[in-house]
């Protein structure tokens, strides 16, 4: 045989060898357990859900989703700490799991570094929302009701939010009645209900503030909300803290390196295809994928986890 | 969207769903085959003594959702298929009744006074007929009632309860539980009071898991289904072994005797029968819309209404109540079934389970997720689709469907079931055992779950042994977490007011009826 066949039937050889590798770097040794730390039905449940049908479509692996609730994500991290790191037991949580709820339960023993990031899915567009009812217009009309007298219920649906909402009052010399509710749901339905003044709603506000029912007043973030760009934003009320936070999907630490990437790689193309079923929940209820992946990551839930001291510290002067 | 809409989308939500089967050229929706086979199955269950629908469901619950999965689309047939079971099993309970003296579901005793005399005269196939048009005329007419009244209940509720009266709402409801079920008030406490602790291990807004004692199983609390199947299923099945064991020797003599030849039921006897299903239906449903009394307690009465209006109208000659009157059995019929639909009125405009079928449509609900019985539920909304609302118009017409079963097949089926009653408990009852702990183990994938379930067993033993009713156990445990987030919330929106719950005149009306409710269980207590 010519030599210049043998070098292409090698070189051939070689790139079905590597696209095939490419396409598998890692294959899961079984089915794959998705803890979800997010009651079932809810947005957040659906997005891991789609994503996990999603996957199984394009890769052929099997996912069993479970619920995993309770303890702001403490209970799935719990669990997944335990589980075996080779890639068949995964959770999805929000980064304030890893940050505030982990620097907030000592007790719980468990830090950052006992977990491997795999990737974030998307941010929140975390908002403070009335019912358009209220006749509020803006924050300012809130604080003017609230030093008027009228007592405010502020829903929110966790303990760092609680915090965020005390220093918001106090930033602006009122009290709030803050009620600790069960998930974004549980904030829109008190909202709508009139069990709620205002609350934090992280996306699900969103056909709401298009219809006219609900106004955002504020944006919880450090940046403006894509929807009502004109709602002041958390630090030009006083208040030093945001709520900016992701959801993500992660794993035990010492998880394989090779499968960390092939399931972060996948799930990004996923939810960044707006076509697909994921990706389409993104941008409606999201705004869109935020991915952050590998090192910046890890390094991401390490400094959450260090400066949620800092909001501690500040909510309980 | 307006009203009409929302019913028609719920029909075929019902109708439209994924293809189960195509019968010469009609797609027949897996809801619809769902209903179906959990309406076959509730008959059968109904005529085995021993075994009821609650059991029945019970075991399924966790097949289906493994089946199902946890998507929305599981909702429809899941919950089809157990409402199937529930309609089923209230027409199959008269059939050992009537045939061979023993009732297969505890609210058909009443049922054995008249039926088995009529069978013992060679009338076995009327009673049977008596007894299926009492009880689904009984049945329809609570289903009727149901959805009429669960969503002006649900708006009424959302609009006009504020967080402490809800609170207040949740102890009335779990005091009016405790001291209605079973005889005694302070039982009915007791188990209520186990459930609450129950409910509050492991949960809580703290992030330490409290009562854990520092064990890993117990951090996460009891699974729902671990306790509630323990506490009612295997209980039950651990305390119906031991009677078995003690009173093996005695065996039940059958007696199928139809030696008259015309079994049929006459519209001229239907229309001497409607005046008593009439009343008991009204006392069923009056009954079954408050929560936790149940169907026995309904027999009764309406047996005893029957009874006095039979004495003024009856002619000297004639037989009484109690010899073998077709009146008799359908006063009872006609009240146990309309607890049912009545029943589910707590449960969709206030998510408060009644009796123990509600207690697994909830434990449904809440394993799939995407539908919380609720007064959320009924809202109307106009500019997008509120799903959860189509879920519960779906809900009506999977009753209605499985009525329309009821109607037409459920007489026929009910008269082949007498086979039932020849399953000897020692084969059965361990059957059952070993399938509610394969179906926890399915649900829950976790040994833990079953030694939950075990343990949650030998407490309903325990209870039963002592006279104390396990339905006030779980429905607390149901709603424990319901009731600490809501205090909770309650306590906060008002600036942390200490006196919520006698703050505004209704939670004071509420506050009122809990403590009437408590002193007029106390009272019927001595004076018994």
């Amino acid at each position: 045989m010519p030599s210049i066949w043998k070098t292409l039937i090698a070189g051939a050889a070689m790139l079905a060898t590597a696209t095939g590798a490419m396409a598998a770097d890692w294959t899961p040794p079984g089915p794959i357990k998705l803890l979800i730390a997010f009651r079932a039905g809810g947005g957040a449940d659906t997005q891991a859900r789609l994503i996990a049908e999603t996957l199984e479509d394009k890769l052929g692996w099997k996912f069993i989703p479970e619920q995993a609730t309770g303890k702001g994500g403490l209970t799935m991290a719990a669990a997944l700490k335990k589980a075996p790191a080779d890639g068949t037991v995964v959770g999805m949580a929000v980064t304030e799991t890893f940050g505030y709820n982990m620097a907030a339960a000592p007790n719980a023993g468990m830090k950052p570094s006992d977990f491997a990031g795999i990737t974030t899915t998307a941010g929140f567009q975390m908002g403070v929302v009335s019912a358009s009812s209220k006749g509020w217009k803006s924050i300012d009309d809130m604080i003017a009701a609230a030093k008027g007298g009228e007592p405010i219920r502020f829903g929110v649906m966790s303990p760092r939010l609680a915090d965020i909402a005390y220093l918001l009052g106090k930033a602006q010399g009122v009290d709030f009645n803050i009620v600790s509710v069960q998930g974004g749901r549980a904030v829109l339905d008190g909202v709508n209900a009139g069990d709620l003044d205002v609350g934090f709603m992280a996306g699900i506000q969103r056909a709401g503030v298009a219809a006219g029912d609900l106004v955002n007043l504020a944006s919880a973030l450090s940046v403006p909300l894509e929807q009502t760009p004109d709602a002041p934003t958390l630090a030009t009320l006083g208040v030093e803290f945001d709520s900016d936070g992701q959801f993500l999907f992660v794993g035990p630490a010492g998880m394989p390196q090779d499968a960390i990437d092939t399931m972060a790689k996948a799930i990004a193309e996923t939810i960044s295809d707006a076509e697909s079923k994921p990706g389409g929940l993104i941008k409606k209820a999201f705004g869109g994928p935020v991915i952050i992946q590998g090192a910046e990551l890890d390094a991401q839930l390490e400094a959450g986890f260090q400066s949620s001291e800092a909001l501690l510290k500040a909510a309980s002067e | 969207m307006g009203t009409l809409d929302y019913i028609w989308l719920g029909i075929l939500a019902v109708f439209q769903g994924p293809e189960f089967v195509s019968l010469a050229g009609i797609s027949i929706s897996v809801t619809l085959a769902m209903i179906f086979f959990g309406f076959l199955l509730g008959v059968a269950v109904g005529a085995t003594p021993g075994l009821a629908g609650p059991i029945a469901m019970a075991i399924s619950l966790p097949i289906l959702i493994s089946i199902f999965g946890f998507t929305p689309d599981a909702l429809l047939p899941v919950l089809g298929f157990l409402i199937g079971i529930m309609k089923g099993a209230t027409i199959g309970g008269a059939v050992p009744a009537i045939l061979f003296n023993t009732p297969g579901t505890p609210d058909a005793f009443m049922t054995t006074l008249d039926g088995h005399p009529m069978a013992r005269r060679g009338l076995g196939g009327k009673a049977l007929r008596v007894a299926h048009f009492s009880s689904v005329t009984g049945d329809t007419f609570s289903d009727i009632v149901l959805i009429i009244c669960a969503p002006f209940l649900a708006l009424l509720v959302e609009g006009y309860l504020d967080l402490p009266e809800k609170a207040a709402l949740l102890i009335l409801s779990m005091s009016f539980i405790a001291a209605a079920v079973g005889g005694s008030l302070a039982k009915g406490l007791i188990s209520t009071g186990l459930g609450l602790l129950a409910a509050y291990v492991g949960t809580g807004q703290d992030f330490y898991p409290r009562l854990s004692i520092g064990n890993e199983a117990l951090s996460e609390g009891f699974p729902l289904a671990s306790t509630v199947l323990g506490v009612l299923i295997v209980g039950a099945v651990l305390h119906e072994l031991a009677l078995y064991w003690r009173r093996r020797d005695d065996g039940t003599a059958g007696t199928v005797m139809e030696t008259e030849a015309n079994q049929r039921l006459s519209l001229r006897e239907i229309g001497r029968l409607m005046p008593y299903i009439g009343r008991s239906a009204v006392v069923g449903t009056m009954i079954g819309a408050l929560p936790g009394i149940g169907s026995t307690l309904a027999a009764t009465i309406g047996y005893t209404v029957g009874k006095r209006r039979y004495q003024k109208v009856r002619k000297d000659d004639a037989l009484d109540f109690g010899e073998g009157v077709p009146e008799g059995v359908a006063a009872t019929e006609a009240a146990n079934s309309s607890v049912s639909g009545a029943n589910l009125i707590p449960v969709l405009s206030l998510g408060i389970p009644g009796n123990a079928a509600a207690v697994f449509l909830i434990l449904a609900a809440e394993s799939i997720g995407g539908f919380t019985p609720g007064p959320s539920v009924f809202k109307f909304t106009t500019d997008q689709v509120n799903p959860e609302l189509v879920i519960a118009f779906g809900l009506f017409t999977c009753m209605f469907l499985a009525n329309l079963m009821n109607w037409t097949i459920g007489g026929v089926f009910m008269r082949a079931m007498a086979v039932m009653t020849r399953i000897p408990k020692q084969v059965l009852l361990p059957v059952v055992l070993l399938l509610t702990l394969t179906a926890i183990y399915v649900q829950e994938t976790a040994m833990a779950a079953v030694w939950f379930t075990l343990g949650f067993g030998v407490l309903g033993y325990l209870m039963r042994v002592l006279a104390i009713s396990p339905l006030p156990f779980v429905i607390a445990f149901i709603l424990g977490g319901r009731l600490e987030d809501t205090s909770r919330q309650a306590f906060a929106a008002t600036g942390g007011d200490p006196w919520f719950l006698v703050s505004s005149p209704v939670s004071i009306a509420f506050m009122a009826l809990t403590a009437i409710v408590v002193v007029a269980a106390i009272r019927r207590g001595r004076t018994d």
